[in-house]
């Protein structure tokens, strides 16, 4: 049994990383092209093409373990979701994770970092016509609003720094910057490389104070991968001894004086790990359950308006006249025929140019309300249309109108027969109050994810801890619909 | 009470009724016979506004049906004669989701206005008429076929119509249900109720009805007293059906 055991264990251990990527002639590193400038985003000029300053890093990285292997590597890019990276790596998908990657001690315990390849800092972005915007001013009342990228160092940064903001969670860094242009930030503070990258786009948004924070970027391999870690270190050296670096870093506009801080090129020493951190609990907890709350919220206030929307709708469409009829079918087609994510995307970013700002809960609900109400429409214009025409005619020979009829006879029929999909969709909405988190609104997978990415090794617990938190709040659900069934049946 | 003249009606291409021409006198108790598809239930059907006619007019409880009206109109005038005029049908078409009693009171209260309490003493007095007293919180699934017809007509009754259509009334019902249906009718006729009866049930015909209209390929063939009509047909139509009956 043992000897078993060993053999399948002796299977599946990797065989040395740099080996392999000798073999194939290419090493593979991830990142997330969603991220965008100055990391890795499509060549305007020609966007089937990637550049970026850490492409450019990349193909400079091969080169130099081209000269050191004495044989061709390539590099080769992997798109990954940028919080799944460190996942990616650990199955063995990727070699490298090379996209913004701060040195945390919680990913350094997780992963094996390489020396630095950037010093990034942090940089406050308001907007230029705001007078007096300063770090005191931000920290002065009313509490300010400030965008900041979900799970990212400035957030950490703020919470710390700044306990009395209101940190508006944004999963991309331009959308943050376009709503403090629009006023419905007051600031967001932004890695550096960005702010800079950004700056010509932006030109209403000010530089305020000096960078702060320094932090370093640095390449992730798996932990026990030896020989790829040194040849990386030993790589990234000579690259910013030749200036192939700050040559790089010149050519994206985001070389700064932080790069020669020597206290930053190399990584701290491994003390961190003696930090004693808070109990599982007291870190997750209370942030998950709160989460989960806004979960429930989002569904007990959007589902009811879609159900509600959908049954007018239905009606519409069956009863109502041509003209009527004709542009709610377009409606449903349109809502069901492209994704919620868009469609929230729409309410939250587009609609405040026609001039029409909804607070991010409104957008949530109203979004996930419009797009269900498309589904439920349909699920109601089955179940009236499973009526016996006998039951509107008998009806219509008592002496009542046809809305009468409706709302008398036909209308709750059509309930009792539609309940065991209605409950289904309300399941599935329930969980799609993920896609929220487009718009800044953290609930329970958000804030999972966060939580994840900022402490990779607790993964599997958290991951536990988010799937019960769901099931106990949908099973109830489940048990509720099962009674409504049998109540309505009897 | 009910007058009606060269009434057409087609399903496209189909002509079901081919200029029917009928009357019906205050009190008198109508029976319709005819084979199937001889266009008999689509009459009844045009008499209350169930379906729309082509050509013709019909003239029944003080309102008028004609061809082409603007929809809103059509609307109108058909609310207008339901209010005297009841219909039941072959499959009963009871409201599944309420209760006997709430079937018959649904209609007094939601349509005439009456008062909930009047209408469900109203309710209970037909319930008991009609011997299902014992019947009243029980749901249609729960009633047999016809006790289901019987709710049905009470149904129709509690609205006080001056006329009442019944479109085969016995055909989903085995003989015995079928003569406690007829019996009814009897009775309700004897009660100076203005009737239109569709049905195969000749011994009723011949038993109840003050004159009895035979309907053949969309139009009516022969019309007169049961002891005329059915004892000494006119037509060959008219007999074959007799033999078969």
């Amino acid at each position: 049994m043992l000897t078993l055991a060993l053999a399948l264990l002796a299977l599946q251990a990797p065989s040395d990383a740099l080996e392999a990527i000798r073999a194939r002639g290419a090493f593979t590193w991830g990142a997330d092209e969603e991220g965008g400038g100055p990391y890795l985003f499509p060549d305007p000029a020609e966007p089937s093409r990637r550049i970026g300053f850490e492409v450019e890093l990349a193909d400079a990285l091969a080169l130099e373990l081209t000269r050191e292997l004495g044989a061709p590597i390539a590099a080769q890019f992997a798109q990954g979701p940028w919080d799944k990276l460190p996942d990616l790596l650990k199955t063995g998908r990727i070699d490298l994770v090379l996209n913004g990657y701060e040195w945390t001690p919680e990913r350094a315990r997780d992963m094996a970092a390489t020396l630095p390849y950037y010093v990034f800092e942090l940089q406050l972005l308001t907007r230029a016509d705001a007078a007096g915007a300063s770090w005191e001013w931000l920290a002065s009342a009313p509490p300010k609003q400030v965008g900041v990228l979900g799970g990212s160092s400035a957030e950490s940064y703020l919470a710390q720094r700044c306990p009395t903001l209101e940190l508006v969670s944004y999963d991309g860094n331009t959308n943050a910057m376009g709503d403090v242009v629009s006023g419905r930030l007051d600031a967001t503070l932004q890695d550096l490389p960005i702010a800079l990258f950004y700056r010509a786009e932006f030109p209403e948004l000010a530089f305020t104070g000096a960078p702060v924070a320094p932090g370093r970027y640095v390449i992730y391999v798996r932990r026990g991968e030896q020989r790829l870690h040194t040849a990386l270190d030993r790589a990234l050296l000579a690259l910013r001894t030749e200036g192939t670096l700050r040559a790089i870093d010149e050519r994206y506009g985001i070389w700064t004086a932080a790069q020669e801080n020597t206290e930053y090129l190399s990584l701290p020493a491994a003390s961190d790990e003696a930090a004693v951190e808070a109990g599982f609990f007291a870190r997750y907890g209370v942030p998950l359950l709160e989460s989960a709350g806004m979960t429930v919220l989002l569904s007990l206030l959007s589902f009811p308006l879609a159900i509600l929307l959908g049954l007018g709708i239905a009606l519409g469409r069956l009863y109502g006249p041509r003209l009527v009829a004709w542009p709610l079918t377009l409606y449903v087609e349109v809502l069901r025929g492209t994704p919620l994510m868009l469609q929230l995307f729409v309410l939250f970013y587009v609609l405040p140019n026609a001039g029409l700002e909804l607070p991010a809960l409104g957008a949530a609900v109203l979004g996930l309300a419009v797009n269900y109400s498309a589904y439920e429409a349909e699920i109601y214009r089955a179940g009236l249309q499973a009526v016996p025409v006998g039951q509107m005619e008998a009806a219509l020979v008592l002496g009542m109108s046809r809305r009468l009829a409706l709302r008398r006879v036909v209308v709750p029929q059509a309930v009792r027969i539609v309940v065991p999909a209605v409950t289904n969709d309300f399941i599935a909405l329930f969980k799609d109050t993920s896609v929220c988190s487009v718009i800044t609104v953290v609930e329970l997978t958000k804030r999972y994810n966060i939580a994840a990415m900022t402490h990779p090794s607790d993964v599997l617990p958290l991951a536990a801890m988010a799937a019960v938190l769901y099931l106990v709040m949908s099973y109830p659900l489940s048990l509720l619909s099962a009674r409504l069934e049998r109540a309505l049946r009897a | 009470m009910i007058r009606v003249q060269e009434l057409t009606k087609s399903y496209g291409a189909h002509a079901v009724l081919r200029g029917v021409t009928l009357e019906v006198a205050r009190g008198e108790l109508a029976v319709v016979i005819g084979a199937s598809g001889s266009g008999k239930s689509t009459f009844l059907r045009c008499l209350n506004g169930l379906e729309r006619l082509d050509g013709g007019a019909i003239e029944i409880a003080g309102t008028t049906l004609v061809p082409g009206l603007a929809p809103e109109e059509e609307e109108r005038r058909a609310n207008a004669l339901r209010q005297e005029v009841g219909m039941v049908f072959q499959q009963f078409h009871l409201f599944p989701h309420m209760s006997a009693l709430a079937n018959i009171v649904e209609a007094p209260v939601h349509v005439a206005g009456v008062s909930p309490a009047e209408a469900r003493e109203r309710a209970l007095h037909l319930l008991e008429r009609f011997g299902l007293a014992a019947k009243a919180r029980s749901r249609p699934d729960q009633l047999s076929g016809g006790e289901q017809q019987r709710v049905a007509i009470a149904r129709a009754l509690a609205m006080q119509p001056t006329v009442m259509l019944f479109d085969e009334p016995t055909s989903a019902l085995d003989p015995r249900r079928a003569g406690e249906i007829l019996r009814i009718l009897d009775a309700l006729a004897d009660d100076g109720l203005t009737m239109v009866v569709v049905t195969h049930s000749m011994g009723f015909a011949r038993k109840a009805a003050d004159r009895v209209h035979v309907f053949h390929e969309g139009r009516v063939i022969e019309s007169g007293p049961p002891e005329e009509v059915l004892v000494n047909p006119r037509e060959a139509a008219t007999r074959e059906l007799l033999e078969l009956g």
